[in-house]
């Protein structure tokens, strides 16, 4: 069925993507605007009468906002690290889905990026938390692990922006050179006058492998920084220290199951099938079995190592995770994460391209889960038995979440249908590597 | 350049046809002016063997910049009123090197991409005159150029290796 | 004034100094001017201040708590004309300077914002604001009117008030051909004075030396809660039950309901309601038996043998459901006892049956102490002079015989305590009669009047008040007037004719009873008694106690008849609580806002119900109940609690009032309105258990408004007890280690670091280490603390549903853990901030809002904060607050706000500072005079006012203060010390004894 690719082939599938949308597009943005209107009705609405619109309270001071952010974070990994980690170790699979997974990730760190803010009791105070020199001389304290958030999240937002846009360039040579009028002009101008002369290339590469070289580390730094937000706590079940390898697992998990959940219709709608091919999809799943496997572990070596500490701090508080209050959304937790990602060992399951869909989506749903179950699950349940409590998000958190997830979908959207979702330059590459193995 | 030389631009349809044409070049006197290719060969890399580009330097001082930044506004930072949090010291390194060392990897980005602009000289506002739109499609170029007396040597050359030939005296 | 001053300083110097400093500003009578019930438009500065007031500096003013008929001595804080807190008079003997929870929110009630400014007359077109001079002209008009048409056409109820002012009221009645008025008080301890005049001929309250018994037993007294003095008898239990030289008093109580009191007590016993006499006698029969050591007054044991004699132990038990063992215990105890003491039952008991408990229970002080040596028959409570039930209800019915014209009430509300209010509701609102309620509120008797004349309440008026025999204390204006109400005393005086008036004004007759019997009738010595507060201690009558008159055995006995047989229907009990009374304090928010310490419930009204037997009828917390008796019924959610008697419900009195205000209006339920309305002949007593027709489950559950997350301490090292011979060697079995057990004291000092367990050095600190010593052994679990401490720091009310969304602010909580060998055993344990040394919320804080201060201090800056939550959430002990939004505070009451303390907005952390605004008076004082801050110079507000000392705050960097001291106490340890925070409270292990 694979027709085979030729480099013109490419840029033409490529290119139909940007034909003016039909009405149905239009539609579709509209709703997901809407939903952006309805979170920041919420939000404008908690400014103004107070953080308490919220279910948190006293134990549980943090709730849905720090679960949706690190959430998204963890979506944003996975993006930077096919594009740069893949990239290192000369993956070939991973030039098809690169683009759309590094947009994935631009657009899921600033959806992330708005949920501390939304957290805030005083948002309009947050200009404490940046560095800002001041006649009383008062600093924000670098000890803090927010701080480390702040450093960390924007320097990831500026380095996967920068490196996107860089490996984009090429691209957008390619959709100038086939443009007229208006778009002509535009992408005359963001493509930075990009020729590919030689002299141009020489860099290019060089530059683009520091990029890569550079972002690994970063996402995996950023990732550990977000668990220390809670490994650098004395909360049970917080204070642990497989936090930081537990959750760039955890990241990369829900990042790949976004992935798909994305690139698979993004494929049908597109035609994509014989650039986005079962064999790439089926790379991408059995990844997502590998971090499974991690996250399960994880979950095993915290239970064992609350039993093996014998205090009853630790040992009541993973038992209450696992058959307390919380117990449904623990167990969910468990399913989706490890036990249904184990399906994809069965060709059969990977090649069927709608249970990979459903699949990806639990795992999105399952990790979404594992925020809430060790952010609400270990804080409501610590170390003063008196202290004890319960949380439910409110009305306005899930409107606020709903905001969140129509941004992401709205920006998304927006791009492919505007910027080459498939990097033609690297699908080019990899056609070149395929001949010179011929050859 | 004496002002008897033309420019010829042969327009290939694979990259190992231009790679050939190269290394062929490269043993005639006739000057390579320019190379195009819509993704980064290699075989196109071997043929011209070029120098190692100079971006990593740029790289590098970014790092080592951003680092001493990070560590050195935290510790600064915190002198300023000295106060004691958690029970540990002012000025308490751990923490720090985290700060410094996302600092060093933004930094090192940031001379990342002034490296690879001021490199390779861009942004460009003009695309030159023998530039053919399809090499950011499907087509190699090789410009060279010759006295005006060799052009149909060269143009010959370059037909032998299987090139469509696009000259624009300037 | 010279003279004056000069022993006025001598007295000072043998004063501890904070006292001296509040007397030295306590004192001129010029009351500060400017302040007004409605928010001003513009502002006018104060041209010339008043003598005695400094701006940004308090003046202290000495006067007397009238929340409950105790009593005590207070010291109201005035700062720029209007009082912000009170705390207890150290020179009064009845609190020696601490006060009660109720007497904390006795401001809420000054600046209540449901306060009636204006006279209201009834109209047909419902409420109408008259002026207070109409008002005054149309009660006069009444009265003329009632008086020409005859004798006892004017009747008054007033509460418990001072001699001076009953004087007055009969006077005035006299003057309008009226009679005596009648002293109505919910809580009149009939039964205990029917008693007392049966034995000993006069219906008398003694003040009991408590503190000097060595062994205690009670039958329901609630002395920590209600009973006579409940701050005075907090003090002295303490002083018994503390232990002192490795041992300490014992406390047993038997009673149907635990209680606050009962909770501590080293044994709690459970009996069948309205069998405490059957107990009793059974104890009777014990002791006068033969041959057990004790000497028993032969004429005494004959009296009482016929008595006792079918009270064998195995029938005390089949009625009382106290095994014999119990029995014999108590027995025991009591027969071992040097100095023992009995009890009777407290409110909350049926009419005759608490008749014959009492008798029989001073039948057993006779037998077990002839002399009565620990009764002061010569210091006698104030609130004896309350009419017994019997007598109101009498006085109430008699008014339609009488055809009564004229009714004036003074601050009572009959309609909503007494059982069958409805009656007196209907005779009050009668046509032909005309009603004057001088009260500050709207309440269900107030509704009913035709005319409510809002008066001077206690803390804005002139008076004097026996507190008991021994202490006349007095009551001056604190502050500038916030309304234009006139005293009562002088409302009434305006009554009679001038050529009448025993006096021009009421503040002269005060004069003249604060100066009879002194030796020097010079405005001195008024300034000065009025300075310390009142005469305390004078020389006074000291007879013997009476001569017991043994034929009370025969009323005994015919008493004993009426006790209850035993049956499984279940009876209701209302007792008082120690946050409302009798129901008065049902407005207070910092009352209603304060969880009950046995259930951890504020706002609802829950009927308690035992554990057992709640299980068995398949009910769960908050399942709502329909409990019915022959006077109605009501619904209420119940609660399991161990420390009822199976088969008895418990709803607490004080709250469900139709009408009182917006905080007291609907709000909880009152069992009052369904007790039986009956009262016992003889005594007069009323009953507060009736037995309930029927317990049905309604079908509806509601979510308890609990602030307790779990009631265990699940083997945490949280509130450890430790059995009094146990003292000193329950931690040598391993050494120190790093385990939740094994983990040492950890100072936050130098001292308590140890590379073994810390990553970092110590760090110093400059001058003072601030710290805190809870002794969780004097701790009675009373919430005084927590009023004081709401009061102090401005802390907001949330409400109920804020808390049911836990969201409660209190930066002070009385914690209640529950022991799981036996539920009924209860530790209090208060819990604020630690002010760890290593204070894991400081660190994660990214803008440093809460960081380590200088003197060890945690501060919380709430300017910096951005409200990120992650202090609260690393903190261990959660004892950090978040304002979740800006909580109301209706005017006036922001009058009362500290103007040290920041108001906090919405947005931003706050908690327990350790009253830094005190630390930080107590530095300036200490600058000024060019010395360091002495022990014992900073107090905080908690620790100010509690009745039992158990806070102790200082300096550990000084190694002489108190707190250095009692760290080295054996029973010293830190709340999850493991956690190695370092915290800077420590406390003391409560000490048991198994009785």
């Amino acid at each position: 069925m694979e027709q085979t690719l030729t480099y013109k082939s490419i840029d033409n599938t490529v290119l139909d993507t940007l034909t003016p949308p039909q009405r149905s597009y239009w539609v579709l943005v509209a709703l997901l605007f809407a939903g952006i209107l309805l979170g920041a009705g919420c939000w404008t609405y908690q400014i103004l009468v107070g953080i308490g619109v919220g279910g948190q309270n006293n134990p549980v001071f943090w709730g849905t906002y720090l679960i949706n952010f690190v959430f998204w974070v963890g979506i944003a990994h996975s993006g930077t690290l096919i594009s740069a980690i893949l990239h290192l170790f000369r993956a070939g699979w991973r030039n098809p889905i690169a683009r759309a997974a590094e947009t994935m990730t631009v657009f899921a760190v600033c959806t992330a990026g708005l949920f501390p803010f939304i957290h805030l009791g005083r948002v309009w105070m947050v200009y404490y938390m940046l560095p800002v020199p001041n006649q009383r001389t008062l600093w924000p304290n670098f000890q803090s692990p927010l701080m480390f958030d702040v450093v960390a999240i924007s320097t990831y937002l500026t380095v996967s922006s920068l490196f996107w846009y860089t490996g984009m360039l090429p691209d957008l040579a390619t959709i100038r050179d086939r443009s007229h009028g208006l778009r002509h002009k535009i992408f005359k101008v963001i493509s930075l006058g990009w020729t590919g002369e030689w002299e141009i290339w020489r860099h290019y590469t060089r530059g683009y492998l520091f990029f890569a070289a550079l972002a690994t580390p970063l996402v995996i730094s950023v990732h550990s920084v977000v668990s220390w937000d809670f490994a650098l706590s004395v909360i049970p079940g917080w204070h642990t220290t497989i936090f930081a390898p537990y959750f760039v697992a955890g990241a990369i998990h829900s990042g790949l199951a976004m992935v798909l959940t994305l690139m698979i219709p993004l494929r049908i709608i597109f035609k994509y099938e014989a650039i986005i091919t079962t064999h790439v999809l089926e790379s991408v799943a059995k990844t997502i079995v590998f971090t499974g496997l991690i996250v399960g572990f994880a979950y095993a070596t915290e239970i064992f190592i609350a039993w093996y500490s014998h205090n009853p701090v630790e040992v009541e508080s993973f038992r209450w995770r696992a058959f307390g209050d919380y117990a449904l959304e623990y167990w969910i937790m468990v399913t989706c994460n490890t036990i249904v990602p184990l399906l994809l060992l069965f060709k059969k399951v990977r090649t069927n391209i709608r249970i990979l869909f459903v699949i990806s989506l639990l795992v999105n749903v399952g990790m979404w889960y594992e925020r809430f179950v060790i952010i609400v699950g270990s804080v409501a349940h610590d170390f003063l038995p008196h202290a004890w409590g319960l949380y439910a998000p409110s009305l306005v958190e899930f409107g606020i979440m709903i905001g969140a997830f129509c941004l992401f979908f709205f920006l998304f959207v927006l791009f492919v249908k505007h910027m080459p979702s498939v990097s033609m330059t690297e699908m080019k590459e990899t056609l070149q590597e395929g001949e010179s193995h011929a050859g | 350049m004496p002002a008897d030389t033309v420019s010829i631009m042969g327009i290939f349809s694979s990259e190992q046809r231009a790679a050939l044409a190269i290394d062929g070049l490269r043993e005639t006197p006739w000057i390579i002016e320019q190379v195009y290719s819509p993704i980064p060969s290699h075989a196109i890399e071997h043929a011209l063997e070029p120098p190692k580009s100079r971006v990593g330097w740029f790289t590098l001082a970014g790092g080592i910049i951003g680092f001493f930044t990070g560590f050195f506004l935290a510790a600064f930072t915190s002198l300023r009123w000295s106060l004691i949090v958690g029970g540990k010291p002012v000025v308490a390194l751990v923490p720090f090197f985290i700060v410094g060392f996302e600092f060093t990897i933004l930094f090192a980005v940031l001379g990342n991409v002034l490296g690879l602009i001021s490199q390779a000289r861009l942004p460009r506002f003009e695309t030159p005159a023998h530039y053919d739109e399809r090499f950011s499609g499907d087509r190699f170029g090789v410009l060279a150029c010759c006295s005006e007396d060799e052009q149909d040597e060269l143009t010959r050359f370059f037909e032998t290796n299987g090139a469509e030939i696009k000259t624009n005296d300037v | 004034m010279s003279s004056a001053w000069e022993t006025w300083h001598e007295r000072a110097l043998r004063m501890n100094r904070r006292t001296f400093l509040k007397i030295a500003s306590m004192g001129s009578v010029a009351v500060a001017a400017g302040c007004s019930a409605k928010p001003e438009d513009n502002l006018f500065t104060m041209v010339r201040a008043t003598e005695d007031m400094v701006t940004g500096k308090e003046a202290w003013y000495a006067s007397t708590c009238r929340e409950c008929p105790a009593g005590c001595g207070v010291l109201a804080k005035n700062r720029e004309g209007r009082i912000i807190k009170l705390e207890g008079n150290h020179l009064h003997p009845v609190n020696l300077g601490t006060l009660c929870i109720r007497g904390q929110a006795a401001l809420q009630g000054l600046y209540n914002p449901d306060r009636l400014w204006m006279p209201r007359l009834k109209t047909e077109d419902g409420w109408q604001e008259i002026p207070f001079e109409k008002a005054e002209a149309l009660i006069r008009g009444k009265a003329r009117a009632a008086a020409n048409r005859g004798t006892g056409r004017i009747s008054m109820v007033t509460e418990v008030v001072g001699q001076t002012q009953l004087d007055l009221f009969a006077a005035v009645l006299q003057a309008f051909n009226g009679e005596s008025p009648i002293v109505f008080e919910p809580l009149a301890h009939e039964a205990l004075k029917f008693a007392h005049q049966q034995i000993f001929g006069s219906p008398a309250l003694p003040v009991l030396q408590m503190d000097r018994a060595d062994v205690l037993v009670g039958f329901g007294a609630d002395f920590l809660e209600t009973w006579l003095s409940p701050v005075e008898y907090a003090r002295k239990f303490k002083a018994m039950h503390m232990l002192s030289n490795g041992s300490k008093g014992v406390f047993v109580q038997v009673s149907p309901f635990q209680s606050l009191t009962g909770a501590n007590a080293d044994r709690w016993i459970g009996c069948r309601p309205g069998t405490e006499a059957a107990v009793i006698m059974g104890l009777i029969r014990t002791v006068t038996g033969d041959e057990n050591g004790r000497n028993v007054n032969r004429n005494l044991r004959d009296a009482l043998a016929v008595v006792t004699e079918t009270y064998t132990p195995e029938a005390v038990a089949r009625m009382s459901g106290v095994s014999v063992e119990d029995q014999t215990i108590v027995g025991r105890q009591l027969l071992a006892a040097k100095q023992p003491l009995v009890l009777g039952t407290g409110a909350g008991s049926a009419g005759s049956h608490a008749v014959a408990a009492e008798l029989a229970a001073l039948f057993l002080n006779l037998a077990l102490n002839p002399e009565l040596s620990l009764f002061d028959f010569n210091n006698r409570h104030r609130v004896e002079i309350a009419d017994r039930r019997s007598t109101v209800l009498d006085a109430f019915d008699a008014m339609d015989k009488k055809s009564v014209e004229l009714v004036l009430l003074n601050n009572v509300n009959p309609v909503f305590s007494i059982p069958g209010g409805s009656r007196i509701a209907k005779t009050l609102s009668h046509k032909k009669r005309f009603v004057v309620a001088f009260s500050n509120f709207m309440d269900e008797t107030a509704a009913t009047a035709d005319l409510i004349v809002p008066v001077q309440m206690a803390l804005e008026t002139w008076d004097a008040y026996e507190s008991n025999t021994a202490a006349l204390a007095t009551l001056q204006p604190t502050m500038g007037k916030i309304t234009q109400a006139p005293a009562l005393g002088d409302l009434l005086l305006n009554l009679l004719p001038p050529d009448q008036r025993p006096a021009a004004d009421y503040q002269s007759m005060v004069t003249r009873t604060v100066l009879t019997g002194q030796d020097s009738q010079t405005a001195t010595t008024w300034l000065k008694t009025i300075q310390k507060g009142g005469r305390f201690g004078d020389d006074r009558a000291t007879s013997g106690s009476p001569k017991a008159n043994l034929r009370a055995a025969a009323t005994l006995k015919t008493y004993l008849a009426t006790l209850p047989e035993p049956s499984d229907e279940y009876v209701l009990m209302a007792p008082p609580s120690i946050r409302f009374f009798d129901g008065r304090g049902a407005n207070r928010p910092w009352l209603i806002e304060t969880p009950d310490t046995l259930t951890q419930i504020p706002w609802q009204t829950t009927a308690l119900i035992n554990t057992d037997s709640m299980a068995a009828d398949g009910m769960k917390d908050g399942d709502v109940v329909t409990l019915k008796t022959q006077s109605g019924e009501i619904q209420a959610p119940v609660k399991a609690y161990a420390g009822v008697f199976p088969g008895t419900v418990v709803v607490s009195a004080g709250q469900g009032h139709s009408v009182f205000g917006r905080w007291g209006s609907g709000q909880g339920v009152n069992p009052l309105a369904i007790l039986d309305p009956s009262v016992d002949a003889d005594a007069g007593a009323p009953s507060f258990a009736t037995p309930l027709a029927s317990l049905e489950k309604s079908g509806r559950s509601v979510a308890l408004a609990t602030t307790s997350g779990h009631r265990l301490a699940l083997g945490r090292k949280i509130a450890p007890t430790v059995a009094i011979d146990q003292i000193g060697h329950q931690d040598s079995h391993d050494k120190p280690g790093l385990t939740m057990d094994s983990f040492p004291l950890t100072p936050p000092l130098p001292e308590g670091y140890d590379p073994k367990r810390d990553l970092y050095p110590p760090h110093d600190h400059d001058g003072y280490r601030w710290a805190m010593i809870v002794d969780m052994d004097r701790c009675i679990g009373c919430t005084a603390c927590v009023g004081a401490c709401y009061a102090e720091n401005n802390i907001g009310i949330v409400g109920e549903k804020r808390i049911l969304e836990g969201r409660e602010m209190a930066w002070l909580q009385i914690q209640c853990y529950q022991n799981p060998a036996d539920m009924a055993r209860l530790t209090f344990l208060p819990m604020m901030c630690q002010h760890c040394d290593n204070a894991p919320c400081e660190a994660v804080c990214p803008v440093y809002a809460p960081h380590h201060s200088k003197e060890g201090l945690n501060n919380q800056i709430y300017n910096r904060c951005i409200g990120t939550r992650f202090c609260g959430q690393n903190c261990p002990y959660k004892v950090r607050r978040f304002n979740w939004f800006d909580w109301e505070r209706p005017e006036p009451l922001p009058m009362q706000l500290n103007p040290n303390v920041t108001v906090r907005s919405k947005g931003v952390m706050e908690k327990c500072s350790f009253c830094i605004q005190r630390i930080k008076d107590a530095h300036n004082v200490a600058k000024n005079e060019n010395r360091a801050i002495r022990d014992g110079e900073v107090v905080p507000a908690c620790a100010q006012t509690c009745p039992t000392g158990a806070l102790t705050f200082g300096s550990l960097m000084d190694k002489t203060s108190r707190v250095s001291q009692l760290i080295k106490d054996p029973r010293a340890y830190q709340v999850l010390g493991y956690v190695n925070t370092k915290p800077a409270v420590i406390y003391l292990k409560k000490v048991t004894q198994t009785v």
